[in-house]
């Protein structure tokens, strides 16, 4: 009898977002999503632990890695009932590696460098870090971009802020009105690169605990997602997750912080691949991708 | 010397916890219409993150400490508008099952077999785990138990959990972990899937498991669905539907159905789930059910270093099995 009859363990094995092909940068094609990992620590942040995060995410990405799994090649979304085909997922989504993080400023150069390549070869970003310090070299490296911020500290008036503003002034943005979409469309200038940088912070700090920005009276886990689902019909050149830290004392064990980011990513990720959308936030069977 | 050793000191209480600070009692010498506690301290049929074992060690913890915060006399049920008192010898903890890693066939026998005890003298076993796998034995223990006692019963079943368990292999886990239970179960001989149901599904579950429940007659409600309908109308559907043509109900309570903001310390962690208080509601409609046996599952208390998912379980507990802790006092 073989020692294994069954396929193997998908939990093991090289780790990559969600399962995906790795490539080289230069392999990059127009319509991809470009997994990019930014292992790097703010020395300055309140606790040691920030750079792990994007191992963190693409750990718990694994899980929800349908369609490189073969035991679960027919996702159904339990919610709309509907089937979701995940083909193209697995030839548009591809990891990268990690920026290889060297002194000063070698890491805005190699950051900036490599999102220029992933824009000029058509692709969106897909940025995994740990710090937000890193997010106005992205923003550098797509001039004149503009900004969806969900989360964070407010750096411009120009950008769109959801939830954006520190405790005990915050209005959380909830994305319950046609109003708000309009706003975000009047906003949008289609001329010009789009840059999402998502926070962990966006979320009411008693979901994610693992977040050293704490916000109470945060957005919960379907209000991001329907906002991510809204962004990812945009032409997104580069989204960016921040402000995970899963070393944060006595919480990494729960995960619960990379659960709830990588999450909401996949309705910004399904979007962006244009899987057909009935209304915000759902799914439909129908695909449309361009292989 | 010889004097000294035959004197029997007995101690002044037992050591460590029982659940509900129960007395310790073998399975043999349970009696009817008693809850009889089976603890299944397994997690190596989980496919991922671990630390069940410590389960049954943490509820019995966690109830007996939730019971000691409790009155212990005559009290008034602020959500039953009653006045109860607490009820004595209702519940006996069993110890638990012997656990052999590595061999899945002796684990499940070692826990079917206490788990059938309990159920053909008429009592009520109730399963601490362990990862939901441990699910399947204590279920497959309470079936050969009915079948004995009442040949001709049928069971329905009701399982709250965030995922559905129905897959027929995982992986290099094949056909016996904690994505195969429900599958297994709806293979007894005295359940049909139409008396199946689900209960607080999250996110995306596998299509071909769903059709297949479906097609045969069980019935899923999302998490959604508890939001939208409410977990008291959700529990009425639901124990129709179970009990149609049914003469006891099995349950099996999945803690992960919980969102992970609420309660973290469990393998797979689901958000947008059902809150605690939606939980206890939907608990609360099972307390006039003809409940034949139960299992609570996948407290993992390394995963939530704030201990509040076994708190939380604990709750749980208390909740569904009210009216057997409580009596209706006399003369009111």
């Amino acid at each position: 009898m073989p020692l294994r009859s069954a396929p193997l363990p998908r939990m093991a094995g090289h780790l990559s977002f969600m399962r995906a092909q790795t490539k080289a940068i230069s392999d990059v094609r127009p319509g991809d999503l470009a997994v990019l990992g930014i292992p790097f620590e703010d020395t300055s942040a309140p606790h040691a632990g920030q750079s792990l995060a994007p191992r963190a995410l693409r750990e718990t990405s694994v899980y929800f890695g349908w369609h490189a799994n073969p035991q679960f090649s027919h996702p159904v979304d339990i919610d709309a009932r509907l089937d979701i085909q995940t083909d193209g997922l697995h030839e548009r989504l591809c990891d990268l590696g990690d920026i290889s993080l060297g002194q000063g400023e070698a890491i805005h150069a190699a950051l900036k460098l490599a999102i220029s390549q992933i824009n000029r070869n058509g692709a969106c970003a897909v940025i995994l870090g740990g710090s937000d310090h890193l997010s106005e070299t992205v923003q550098t490296a797509l001039p004149d971009c503009q900004t969806v911020q969900l989360g964070g500290l407010p750096r411009h008036d120009r950008d769109f802020h959801v939830a954006p503003l520190p405790n005990g002034y915050a209005t959380t943005c909830k994305l319950e009105t046609a109003a708000q979409l309009t706003r975000l469309s009047q906003w949008r200038d289609a001329s010009k690169p789009l840059f999402v940088q998502f926070d962990l912070s966006v979320f009411e700090t008693s979901l994610s605990t693992l977040c050293d920005r704490p916000r109470l009276g945060g957005c919960d886990l379907d209000t991001v997602a329907k906002w991510l689902s809204a962004l990812g019909q945009h032409e997104v050149n580069a989204i960016m997750l921040t402000g995970l830290n899963p070393n944060r004392p006595g919480m990494g064990v729960v995960k619960v912080g990379q659960r709830l980011m990588v999450t909401a990513l996949l309705a910004f990720i399904y979007a962006r691949l244009k899987f057909g959308i009935d209304h915000l936030g759902c799914l439909t069977s129908k695909e449309e991708v361009s292989t | 010397m010889t004097a000294m050793i035959a004197t029997f000191h007995p101690p002044l209480s037992q050591p460590g916890f029982r659940l509900f600070d129960g007395p310790l009692c073998d399975v043999a010498d349970v009696s009817a219409d008693q809850v009889g506690v089976v603890g299944m301290p397994s997690d190596w049929t989980h496919s991922s993150r671990l630390g069940t074992r410590f389960g049954p060690g943490a509820l019995r913890k966690a109830t007996t400490l939730l019971q000691s915060m409790r009155p212990q006399g005559a009290s008034f049920d602020p959500d039953t508008s009653r006045r109860t008192v607490t009820a004595t010898d209702w519940l006996v903890d069993c110890g638990d099952a012997e656990i052999t890693a590595q061999d899945v066939d002796a684990t499940t026998q070692a826990i079917a077999a206490m788990t059938e005890g309990l159920t053909v003298v008429g009592a009520i076993p109730l399963a601490l785990g362990g990862d939901h796998y441990n699910s399947f034995p204590a279920c497959l223990g309470y079936s050969r138990g009915l079948a004995k006692r009442a040949p001709d019963a049928r069971f329905g079943y009701i399982q709250i959990d965030g995922h559905l368990d129905f897959s027929d292999r995982l992986g290099a886990w094949g056909s016996h972990n904690h994505a195969t239970n429900a599958r297994r179960i709806s293979e007894l001989p005295n359940l049909d899937v139409c008396n199946m149901v689900w209960i607080g599904i999250a996110g995306w579950v596998d299509g071909g498991d769903l059709a297949l429940i479906e097609k045969q007659g069980g019935r899923v409600f999302s998490s959604s669905d508890v939001h939208d309908l409410g977990p008291v109308e959700v529990m009425r559907q639901a124990l129709a539907h179970a009990m149609q043509g049914c003469d006891e109900l099995y349950l099996s309570i999945d803690i992960d159905a919980m969102d992970a903001g609420y309660l973290p310390g469990t393998g797979s962690i689901v958000h947008s789930g059902i809150t605690p208080r939606q939980y206890y509601d939907l608990l609360d409609g099972l307390a006039e059910s003809p409940l034949g046996g139960l299992d609570i599952v996948e407290v993992s208390p390394p995963l939530d270093p704030s201990e509040r998912t076994e708190f939380l379980a604990a709750e749980m507990l208390f909740r569904v099995l009210r009216r057997f802790r409580t009596r209706p006092e006399i003369g009111l």
